[in-house]
């Protein structure tokens, strides 16, 4: 039984590569029966800890059984007599000492990868602005062109993709029954106080929440909850407990009920 | 104009431009032959480094670009983190070995090589315009041809192809034969030759029926 501690591999080649470095063989001369045994262990092991194993693998295994089998069993001719072929192992030594080879360049070009990581570089500048002729900035060349053009057909296929799974929502906005609500019970505890309109407008002071508080001091005066006061044109509002103030039955008429009994609950 | 003037405007015009600029285009400024510009730039570049400058000049693919000293890395990093860009896969990494010393080459090929699939690795390398194809091959199906492209070489700081590492007698790992088979076939042949004297001087070839 052979233990091997899984690692990654790249490919069936990777793997091989890896079972004859560790079983220290000569490549030239690599001992096809342990090789085949443990190349196929490891497949089954992949297998067995469910990892995927790419049907590459499996024709590498081919090739090794194959090899193997060729060098147990002489080949005969017609009259019986033994055929002297090549050595079976040959191919796979060049392809091995190929993908070797290649594996070593990779790891060069990783180790050159990592030195430009110490390198900056600006990128094109933007001399926009020192050209006269705005068509000058269009000179590009015709595959920078396109690439901009399939990155922003990328970009957009992305959000649309986005938009496919998900619709906009936005957080119901406040009411005017909640306006007269927390107004109401800012009045009611201070009956004394005279309230600047511009401080009743609650947090985010947008167009439409100036718009929702000024009508619901509107409503609040018209049925004398509170009084308003304005000293001059287009100056502040001021805004006073009216009359009603704690006239509920008032309040039902424009409240929803459960704000209704909080307020009457106070 | 005497050549430090054109030196100087060469400067001038690497600071302007960020991308690499081309030799050509610096050489039409001043109506000299592109070869002349790319030796100012060189000796520029010599300058640089000579005087141990915090900027150097790196050429890729005969276009030149002022980029900073390796050495100055941290400080530059301490005072702004650059985004890290991410790192290729090591399966990335060997398709781009292959193209790399092989090109132009078909997708075919390199899975001959690497003896697995690379269909996902090369539209990876393309997006990040690595390798670009660069015609179609003669062979059956005319499959396409791919090299590197100049973002290979400035990716990887290489300032043309024949910057690439060497590879240790290239033309014996691709025409394996020689080693390998003089190996294998001299073990076959003290086989071959003990099991028929009669045929001596086949003994080398590669297919012998005896």
């Amino acid at each position: 039984m052979y233990k091997v501690k899984l690692r990654s591999f790249e490919g069936p080649f990777d793997l091989l590569v890896y079972l004859i470095e560790t079983a220290e063989m000569s490549i030239y001369d690599i001992r096809i029966s342990e090789i085949t045994s443990q190349y196929l262990a490891c497949i089954r092991e992949m297998e067995e800890q469910n990892i995927e194993v790419a049907e590459e693998f499996m024709v590498l295994a081919a090739t090794l059984i194959e090899i193997k089998s060729r060098m147990v069993i002489p080949r005969e001719d017609a009259q019986g007599e033994p055929v002297v072929e090549d050595d079976p192992r040959k191919e796979l030594v060049q392809r091995i000492l190929e993908y070797k080879k290649f594996k070593e360049m990779a790891g060069q070009l990783q180790e050159a990868e990592e030195r430009q990581t110490h390198v900056f570089t600006k990128p094109q500048e933007d001399i926009s602005e020192y050209l006269e002729n705005p068509e000058e900035v269009l000179r590009l060349e015709m595959d920078s062109l396109v690439s901009g053009f399939l990155l922003f057909l990328r970009k957009k296929k992305k959000i649309e993709d986005v938009r496919k799974h998900y619709t906009r929502v936005e957080r119901e906005r406040s009411s005017m029954e909640h306006r007269i609500y927390s107004i109401l019970t800012r009045v009611r505890k201070n009956t004394d106080e005279t309230f600047s309109f511009r401080d009743l407008v609650e947090d985010k002071k947008d167009k439409r929440d100036i718009i929702v508080t000024f009508t619901s001091v509107l409503e609040m005066a018209k049925e004398r909850v509170i009084d308003l006061r304005q000293r001059k044109t287009y100056g502040n509002i001021e805004v006073k407990a009216g009359e009603n103030v704690e006239n509920d039955d008032i309040l039902k008429r424009y409240s929803p009920e459960e704000f209704t009994e909080e307020v009457l609950s106070e | 104009m005497n050549n430090k003037t054109v030196k100087s405007a060469f400067e001038s015009m690497l600071f302007t431009w960020g991308d690499p600029l081309p030799a050509k285009e610096a050489a039409d400024v001043f109506g000299i032959k592109e070869e002349e510009a790319r030796g100012l730039f060189l000796e520029l570049k010599e300058e640089y480094e000579q005087e141990g400058r915090g900027i150097v000049i790196r050429e890729i693919n005969g276009a030149f670009q002022y980029a900073t000293k390796e050495e100055n890395a941290s400080y530059v990093e301490k005072l702004c983190t650059p985004v890290k860009i991410k790192r290729l896969s090591q399966s990335a990494l060997e398709v781009l070995a292959i193209i790399a010393y092989k090109q132009p080459v078909t997708k075919g090929e390199i899975e001959a090589i690497r003896g697995i699939k690379c269909d996902r690795v090369m539209d990876g390398l393309a997006a990040k315009g690595l390798v670009e194809a660069v015609g179609r091959s003669q062979a059956i199906g005319r499959p396409i041809l791919y090299g590197t492209t100049d973002g290979f070489l400035k990716h990887f700081g290489f300032s043309s192809l024949k910057d690439l590492p060497e590879i240790e007698d290239i033309d014996s790992v691709i025409n394996l034969e020689d080693a390998a088979e003089m190996d294998l076939a001299s073990s076959f042949s003290d086989e071959v030759t003990a099991g028929n004297e009669a045929a001596p001087e086949d003994a080398g070839q590669i297919k012998l029926e005896i």
